[in-house]
């Protein structure tokens, strides 16, 4: 048993299972983590997403212990864990490539963890064949990795993870190395096990439909730093800022810039197509570049113009099964991607009329950031 | 030269495109015989003064220059063998050759995967120099190495002692690069696992890496002990004493000692590739193996 330091005490108790104060990660020059501040809930789903090299993987990687961080602190179940060995810090990690080891059967690599523990024989056997049930894998104990299948041996990594019991577990892309229709089986599995098991989880991934269909709460990240933390729905309709808009969502938010400006003794948002943005002129915001966003599905097509539509051309028509993806240009030289049902017949080069669904403009500040005005609740 | 092979269905097609098989299946059967010639004849030149060193072996003196040569030595004489084992110090050169090959073998594999995984994968100041200073030592000549190298050895006292002959091959570096690029193979995430299954750092060493390159070791092991038993320079020079003498040493000497003695040459020399086959036919699997996994590897 390690003994934690008496000034390790978590500021909040034990109330986080994992709680991140001011963590920064240097590499020589360059910044990887640039102060991290995040509180995690005991059994929380937590998403890290954001593009290759934003820092999930390292931020990941400081909280099991196989990277040293810079500065700040890190604290698991409530204990200071910056000077832990991983093995003391009661996490798991599930790795990208599995990293199962290839000498040993599936019983061992699932045992190994708890026999490094020094858990009795029969204890480790018990476990083991409780994860391998529970995991639909107790025909392949005494097969070696090779002979799996990646959606096995991806499950055979999660036993790996399941059979120490940890307080938490750390999954660092566990899903980018199966095909995409054993993707999505096992982001459906890996969520009912969650649901099952209860544990705190703290996932890594750069596919946005995995974090909005699997968070409780998503943390966006990019160039070190969190951009917005918050339930998949509001990083979805209220992005902190224009890279979580442009980031979350596929196809992602149409962002269009423009100014504020008076105009008749008026504050509007002039840009390549008409926007009334609702309360606009009792915002603290100065006349200027600003930028607004508009969802791809609240873009709606009108059948005639009325005041509050203005026209398109449909440039490119692409079906997606259920929708349609249609690329509209506008006056402006502005180009529009509208989300319809399939149902709706358009082709390339028609006219058309488009309308905003009322309450759908985000409108962003010079600087990037979300004015919250004028949104949909 | 182009063939027009009639359509399908054309009168006396079925004739043509049979006659047309014949010629095919001709020019596939001379081809074949053109290279099994030519693989008979290099395996010949391979083979023959290895047979020719054999059969000079089981003949005395007198049979070993009669013209023309007899192809089978039937019946073999064995006293080439018995004046070896009898009358020299080979059992002795034996001994002393598979002890140092053997030692320097086990211990070379040993810390040369040590250093390779510390190389590789620790996260060590000064990492790259040394890699560097170990790349530039494998450029170095023996011969421009023996002079200080005896200096040192002598300096310590070690001349004329086994140590004299285990010591120095230990600081040759081709190990080191060796095991370090077969490490560098390994994902990162594997030690890492171990990490997080509590594993300290010799514990990852012992439990993941050692198993899973074993073949590179096996392709060492092999180097070494082949290069060790065949060193002859290093080991003239390091030691002067008759016990020390190792096998390469040993049957040189033979000529200075006792005339031209082609009979006993040859036995001396069938009996020194003994060991070596054995290990070689031991290893071979695990050796061949990882020869064509490198070779095949995506």
């Amino acid at each position: 048993m390690t003994t934690v330091p008496s000034i390790g005490e978590s500021t909040s108790g034990a109330r986080y299972a994992i709680e991140i104060l001011g963590v920064t990660k240097q590499y020589g020059k360059v910044t990887a983590l640039g102060g991290v501040d995040l509180d995690i809930e005991p059994g929380e789903f937590v998403v890290l997403l954001g593009p290759s090299g934003c820092g999930k993987s390292t931020l990941l990687k400081i909280i099991a212990g196989l990277e040293e961080l810079t500065e700040g602190e890190v604290y698991i179940g409530g204990r200071l864990a910056n000077y832990l060995k991983p093995s003391a810090r009661d996490v798991a990690m599930v790795f990208q490539n599995y990293a199962l080891y290839p000498h040993m059967t599936v019983r061992s690599n699932l045992g190994f963890p708890l026999k490094m523990a020094g858990r009795p024989r029969d204890e480790v056997n018990q476990k083991v064949e409780v994860a391998a049930n529970l995991l639909q894998i107790a025909s392949e104990l005494d097969k070696y990795p090779d002979e799996l299948s990646g959606g096995q041996r991806q499950r055979v990594a999660l036993g790996r993870a399941i059979v120490r019991e940890p307080l938490a577990f750390l999954m660092d892309e566990p899903l980018s190395n199966l095909d995409a229709l054993l993707r999505v089986q096992m982001r459906s599995e890996l969520l009912r096990l969650h649901k099952r098991v209860g544990r705190t989880t703290v996932y890594v991934t750069h596919d946005q439909v995995e974090a909005m269909t699997m968070a409780d709460r998503v943390v966006v990240m990019r160039g070190g730093l969190i951009q917005q933390i918050g339930p998949p729905d509001e990083v979805y309709r209220r992005p902190a800022n224009r890279f979580v808009a442009s980031f979350v969502g596929s196809p992602p938010m149409n962002i269009l810039d423009g100014r504020i400006e008076t105009a008749d003794g008026s504050r509007r948002f002039s840009g390549p197509i008409p926007v009334d943005v609702p309360g606009l002129a009792g915002m603290a915001l100065d006349n200027g570049p600003a930028a607004i966003g508009i969802r791809p599905e609240e873009l709606l097509l009108v059948s005639a113009g009325t005041d509050d539509s203005f026209p398109a051309v449909i440039e490119l028509v692409e079906p997606v099964g259920a929708d349609i993806f249609l690329s509209a240009a506008v006056p402006g030289g502005a180009v529009l991607t509208i989300r319809v049902d399939a149902e709706t017949r358009v082709a390339e080069g028609q006219s058309v009329h488009v309308r905003i669904a009322p309450g759908a403009t985000r409108l962003f500040d010079a600087g990037g950031d979300r004015i919250p005005a004028g949104e949909r609740a | 030269m182009s063939v027009v092979v009639p359509r399908r269905g054309a009168p006396g097609a079925a004739g043509a495109i049979a006659a047309e098989h014949a010629r095919s299946r001709r020019r596939r059967r001379l081809r074949g015989l053109g290279k099994h010639a030519f693989l008979i004849v290099v395996t010949f030149l391979l083979v023959a003064p290895f047979y020719y060193v054999i059969l000079a072996s089981f003949k005395n003196s007198t049979e070993i220059f009669t013209y023309p040569p007899k192809l089978l030595p039937i019946p073999p004489f064995v006293g080439n063998y018995q004046k070896l084992l009898g009358d020299t110090g080979f059992l002795r050169w034996m001994f002393n050759t598979l002890f140092v090959a053997g030692t320097v073998t086990l211990i070379k594999v040993f810390v040369d995967s040590m250093a390779g995984y510390a190389l590789a994968k620790l996260d060590l100041t000064g990492k790259r120099l040394i890699f560097v200073l170990m790349l530039i030592l494998l450029m170095v000549p023996l011969g421009a190495l023996i002079v200080p190298l005896w200096a040192l050895v002598s300096a310590m006292g070690l001349t004329n002692t086994y140590l004299a002959l285990i010591l120095p091959p230990l600081a040759n570096p081709l190990g080191v690069f060796l095991m370090r690029q077969f490490i560098l193979g390994l994902p990162r995430d594997l030690e890492n696992a171990g990490r997080l299954d509590g594993l300290t750092e010799f514990g990852i060493y012992r439990r993941i890496v050692l198993p899973l390159i074993k073949p590179g070791l096996v392709v060492l092991a092999v180097i070494i002990f082949t290069d060790q038993f065949m060193s002859f320079v290093w080991p003239l020079i390091a030691t002067s004493s008759d016990n020390l003498q190792v096998l390469t040493v040993g049957v040189a000497a033979l000529r200075s000692h006792g005339g031209a003695d082609y009979g006993l040459w040859s036995a001396a020399a069938v009996m020194s590739l003994v060991p070596i086959a054995v290990f070689f036919f031991v290893l071979q699997r695990q050796f061949l193996a990882r020869s064509l996994a490198g070779a095949l590897k995506q």
